[in-house]
């Protein structure tokens, strides 16, 4: 797995150096181009998940919280 | 920042100090011998302009089963996991000047048979819940390339509160090509404690502590990709306090859960946008823990634009996880640590959805855009539990 993610990181790095002009980033406007998807979307179905599994917290959103029952 | 900050102090001082002899000397305020304008002072901070409102209403109806409900056919047969949660929310985006975004998210639970799961069986204390929540995101832009973000909230249940702040820090490279991202978060849970027969014996409580940090990458014009690494360690009582645990005794015993609990997850997302205008999302999150349980989560997620106002969107996602070391279906009455709750068994889960939005653009007047959007989701779980999920969103841009 550790070396999974070094080759991962390492090729966000690289790419890293070849910039994307501004004039050639009109796709990422699209809101189906969004990665975290519409706020309200994504945080119902992350309370879902994090109130109906074990496996919440550690990515940046509260583990606990909200509930009582994690 | 440095220098508006001074700018302030000085006009303040300079405004403060005459008014302060005036009053000590009975005498009517002198103007400032100093005056600034509000851009100097306040510089780009400017007015309240609403960017967007948005409304979403769902709906859970959930079925199963599980071992830390009582009232199965025996005192150890798993009891009914049956609720009904309608949830309301609101999001509100607006700026405030060219610097600084405010984000305030509400959402609203209404919850029938809350913890059917638990000691409604033998109490009503929570068969009926309404909770609320607000949580409050303010952004600052630094410089070009830097955002600092500060965000508070806090939530209100009958027998539950809740708080949380955090900070966080973004900084963007090679021309926005790449954004490294850390963020803090502190929540701190405060509830009644119960036993399993419904009695209540005061108040506990307990804290998460969360630090993560994120990479978000341009690899293509038509690539984005994410990696985000966090940690949450929480302390207290870590359980609901009335989870039951059945026993090789054929009778029920609590939940004995330990006080701490370290939490990693590793996530990679992938946004790919598809010559058929359409775009593809991929999702992995691995994810660890010092109680013993490993979970894996993949989803992915294919929109397509049938017209320029309407797309489409699938999605499957699973979640494989294995279960704490203590969990068992049956424990032994003098076992240290024991858990029978079935979120914590091993276990895979599958959810299917759908969605159709609109945007529409708006040319008279008001909203210059509005966004529909009707959505439905299947999860159900190889431990018994399934939940039908109907989600309806209306919103306005300005």
């Amino acid at each position: 797995v550790r070396a999974r993610v070094a080759a991962l990181l390492a090729f966000a790095l690289v790419a890293g150096c070849a910039t994307v002009p501004q004039n050639r980033r009109a796709h990422f406007a699209d809101p189906m181009m969004s990665l975290t998807g519409e706020p309200l979307d994504a945080a119902r179905r992350q309370k879902l998940y994090d109130t109906r599994e074990g496996a919440a917290g550690g990515d940046g959103a509260p583990a606990g919280g909200g509930c009582g029952c994690q | 920042v440095t220098h508006r900050i001074v700018a302030l102090a000085a006009a303040l001082a300079v405004a403060a100090a005459p008014a302060t002899t005036a009053r000590a000397e009975g005498e009517a305020p002198a103007p400032p011998a100093l005056s600034l304008g509000e851009a100097d002072i306040l510089g780009s901070i400017g007015a309240f302009h609403v960017e967007s409102v948005t409304t979403r209403v769902t709906s859970f109806d959930q079925f199963g089963h599980g071992y830390q409900a009582q009232g199965g056919r025996t005192a150890v047969d798993p009891g009914s996991e049956r609720a009904t949660i309608f949830e309301p929310q609101l999001e509100v985006d607006a700026t405030q000047g060219s610097r600084i975004k405010h984000r305030v998210l509400v959402p609203i639970d209404v919850v029938t048979n809350a913890s059917a799961d638990a000691i409604d069986l033998v109490t009503s204390a929570s068969r009926h819940v309404e909770s609320g929540a607000i949580d409050w995101t303010t952004t600052y832009k630094l410089d070009a390339a830097s955002e600092a973000t500060v965000a508070a909230g806090l939530h209100l249940e009958n027998p539950f509160r809740s708080w949380h702040g955090g900070l966080g820090i973004s900084h963007a490279f090679a021309d926005g090509d790449t954004v490294l991202s850390a963020t803090f978060l502190e929540a701190f849970d405060w509830f009644d404690r119960f036993d399993i027969h419904g009695g209540r014996h005061g108040r506990t409580d307990r804290s998460s502590t969360t630090g993560s940090v994120g990479l978000t990458q341009i690899v293509t014009p038509t690539t984005l990709v994410n990696l985000n690494y966090g940690v949450t360690i929480q302390r207290g009582e870590l359980g609901n306090t009335w989870n039951s645990v059945p026993l090789t005794t054929f009778d029920r015993g609590p939940e004995d859960l330990p006080g701490e609990r370290v939490r990693h997850a590793l996530v990679g997302r992938l946004a790919q946008f598809l010559p058929w205008n359409g775009a593809l999302h991929l999702y992995y999150r691995l994810y660890a823990d010092d109680w013993g349980l490993v979970a894996h989560t993949g989803e992915i997620e294919l929109l397509q634009r049938l017209a320029p106002i309407v797309y489409i969107g699938a999605v499957y996602r699973l979640h494989t996880q294995t279960g704490v070391d203590f969990f068992s279906v049956r424990a032994d009455p003098g076992a240290a640590r024991r858990t029978a709750d079935s979120d914590l068994a091993p276990f895979e889960a599958h959810t299917l959805g759908g969605r159709i939005a609109f945007d529409v653009s708006m040319t008279s007047g008001g909203p210059r855009a509005l966004h529909l959007e009707v959505g439905y989701d299947r999860y159900f779980r190889t431990n018994d539990l399934q939940i039908n999920v109907v989600t309806c969103a209306t919103g306005f841009r300005f």
